[in-house]
């Protein structure tokens, strides 16, 4: 088995800041492209880079934090390594076959008119599964998200924390060797929360797995991750395996000038003195 | 393995094999998908699935009352005007549903495909099941219409389903183009839906492929729909081959354009829906 389950490397992006001339950048990379023309790997007027020049490996047995204020890069970067969006520049690679998930919106294709037991069915075809490996996970899947007794509700009586355990128990269901979530980690009461960390934790010990999930919130990072990376402008600045320093660089550095001084104090606070 | 859309869009070998294998991993969302926009649409009905049936009696017997009631009748047609124009319809139908439905594939799907990583080609499997679902049972009870009309069919009518896929692949070909459109350029999408009216008016559908007027005339003959329809049509009514070779010739052609059709919307659809805002 690799040392290394994913490689970024030098992965940059540039989106347009304006609509219409996004589009007419788009109309004409898409012309450029049926021609056999090379794509522009510059930046046109209006364009700016989403994440420029970001590198990192990731191992098995990592659980990693990207942690960055609004804007700063952590979804685009998601997408490219989930092979949503394309990079413009840079390369993404796997050195083995793996099975990723990715999960940026957990109710995404969740059918509110439809009850509990069919929307995951219709979640795992999503995720990819096949109907024979559904059968096999139906009971973990029902087992996990504790949602036994709604499974013949409609979706759409569910509150939004049995909606985000419905969709999160499908997605790790999937069993990804790289498990890529996006503001979505953790849902549901605070108990199915805890159970949804040491849940993560014992997962990625099991086989050579790991854990990238985008968040802002100091009690995510701290409960889970055992590496963190700090983005901002669309550029990797800190990619620490402790975590502690990693917010603190955060919360002094990156974000601090916009808060109080009480606020950050305390923020700082519940870093250093967290407990689960 | 490696996640599906990884091996679907990054591509990886293109062994017949492993394509079979690709469509087996898919089949299970193509169904599920299936089941999900078919049952959904009459889910909160009480009739329920039934309406799939109510609704093409009614239109038939909007048809039948028209025809009660004296509809022009422009002569030279081999059977009844009335079943003439009910069948060229649905198989006009036929084709406008394939453009419309792979047409809409990123804009319908956009927030499926920005936020999983779910492949492009289940999507379109899905319209196509979808689209024949769909045409299937309006088209049993049109046949049933036919022939209270006095239509007989001929053994060669077993060959009509087979005479349809030209059709659909000339449908999904535009559609798929469009689809890119649809996202970057909304003009073009336009344009191509209302020139698609225009369109059944210059293919022979409410009139027939003897028309003489000249300049219809002229656009008629070089419609690649008046022998793509034609053909199915006469092979259901009458059993004989309307003009065989052009309908070879735009058969060929339709396919070809499938196949670049379909290669554009894969290398595009990454750039695409990067711009897919709206979702």
């Amino acid at each position: 088995m690799s040392d290394i389950l994913l490689e970024v490397d030098e992965l940059s992006k540039k989106f347009c800041r304006r609509l219409k001339r996004s589009l007419y950048y788009g109309i004409t990379d898409i012309a450029r492209q049926a021609v056999g023309k090379p794509v522009s790997t510059a930046l046109r007027p209006e364009e700016f880079w989403a994440v420029k020049e970001v590198s990192f490996k990731v191992s098995p047995g990592e659980i990693i934090s990207v942690v960055g204020a609004n804007g700063s890069g952590k979804t685009t970067m998601m997408r490219m390594i989930a092979g949503i969006y394309k990079p413009t520049k840079g390369a993404i690679n796997y050195p083995v076959p793996l099975k990723v998930t990715p999960v940026f919106a957990l109710n995404v294709g969740l059918r509110n008119e439809f009850t509990g037991l069919e929307n995951i069915k219709l979640k795992a075809a999503i995720f990819g599964m096949t109907e024979a490996e559904l059968k096999r996970k139906l009971d973990f899947i029902i087992d996990f998200s504790e949602l036994e007794y709604a499974l013949a509700t409609p979706v759409g009586n569910y509150s939004s924390g049995m909606r985000a355990r419905l969709s999160y128990s499908v997605a790790i269901a999937t069993e990804p060797d790289l498990f890529i979530i996006d503001e979505a980690l953790a849902v549901g009461d605070s108990l199915f929360k805890t159970k949804c960390y040491e849940h993560l934790g014992e997962y990625v010990q099991e086989k050579e797995r790991a854990v990238l999930y985008v968040t802002n919130r100091i009690r995510k990072v701290m409960a889970l991750a055992n590496r963190v990376l700090v983005m901002r402008g669309g550029r990797l600045l800190q990619d620490s395996r402790d975590a502690t320093a990693a917010l603190e660089y955060y919360i002094n550095d990156i974000v601090g000038d916009k808060m109080t001084d009480d606020l950050k104090e305390m923020k700082l606070k519940k870093i250093r003195h967290f407990e689960m | 393995m490696q996640g599906w859309l990884l091996e679907a869009r990054i591509g990886n070998g293109n062994t017949m094999r492993q394509f079979i294998g690709k469509i087996k991993s898919w089949w299970y969302l193509v169904k599920q998908l299936t089941q999900v926009e078919i049952i959904g649409m009459y889910k909160k009905s009480f009739l329920g699935m039934a309406w799939m049936f109510i609704l093409p009696i009614l239109a038939v017997i909007i048809w039948v009352v028209l025809n009660g009631a004296g509809v022009v009748n422009p002569g030279e047609t081999d059977i009844p005007y009335p079943a003439y124009v009910l069948l060229s319809t649905s198989i006009w139908g036929f084709f406008l549903e394939a453009y419309k439905s792979t047409s809409n594939l990123l804009t319908k799907n956009g927030r499926m495909l920005i936020m999983s990583e779910v492949p492009l080609e289940p999507l379109l499997m899905q319209k196509v099941v979808v689209h024949l679902i769909n045409f299937i049972i309006p088209f049993a009870v049109n046949l049933i219409v036919l022939l209270a009309f006095g239509v007989r069919f001929s053994a060669m009518a077993l060959l009509f389903p087979v005479s349809l896929i030209p059709l659909l692949l000339l449908g999904m070909a535009i559609g798929m183009v469009v689809a890119i459109f649809r996202v970057i350029m909304v003009d073009v999408a336009n344009l191509v839906d209302e020139g698609m009216k225009l369109l059944m008016f210059l293919t022979p559908i409410v009139y027939t492929p003897k028309i003489t007027a000249s300049w219809l005339g002229v656009i008629v003959d070089y419609n690649p729909l008046t022998y793509l329809i034609g053909f199915s049509r006469d092979l259901l009514t009458s059993g004989t081959l309307f003009s065989p070779v052009e309908y070879l010739v735009f058969s060929g052609v339709s396919l070809v354009l499938v196949v670049l059709s379909f290669r554009f919307l894969v290398k595009s659809s990454t750039m695409v829906l990067e711009r897919l805002i709206n979702n």
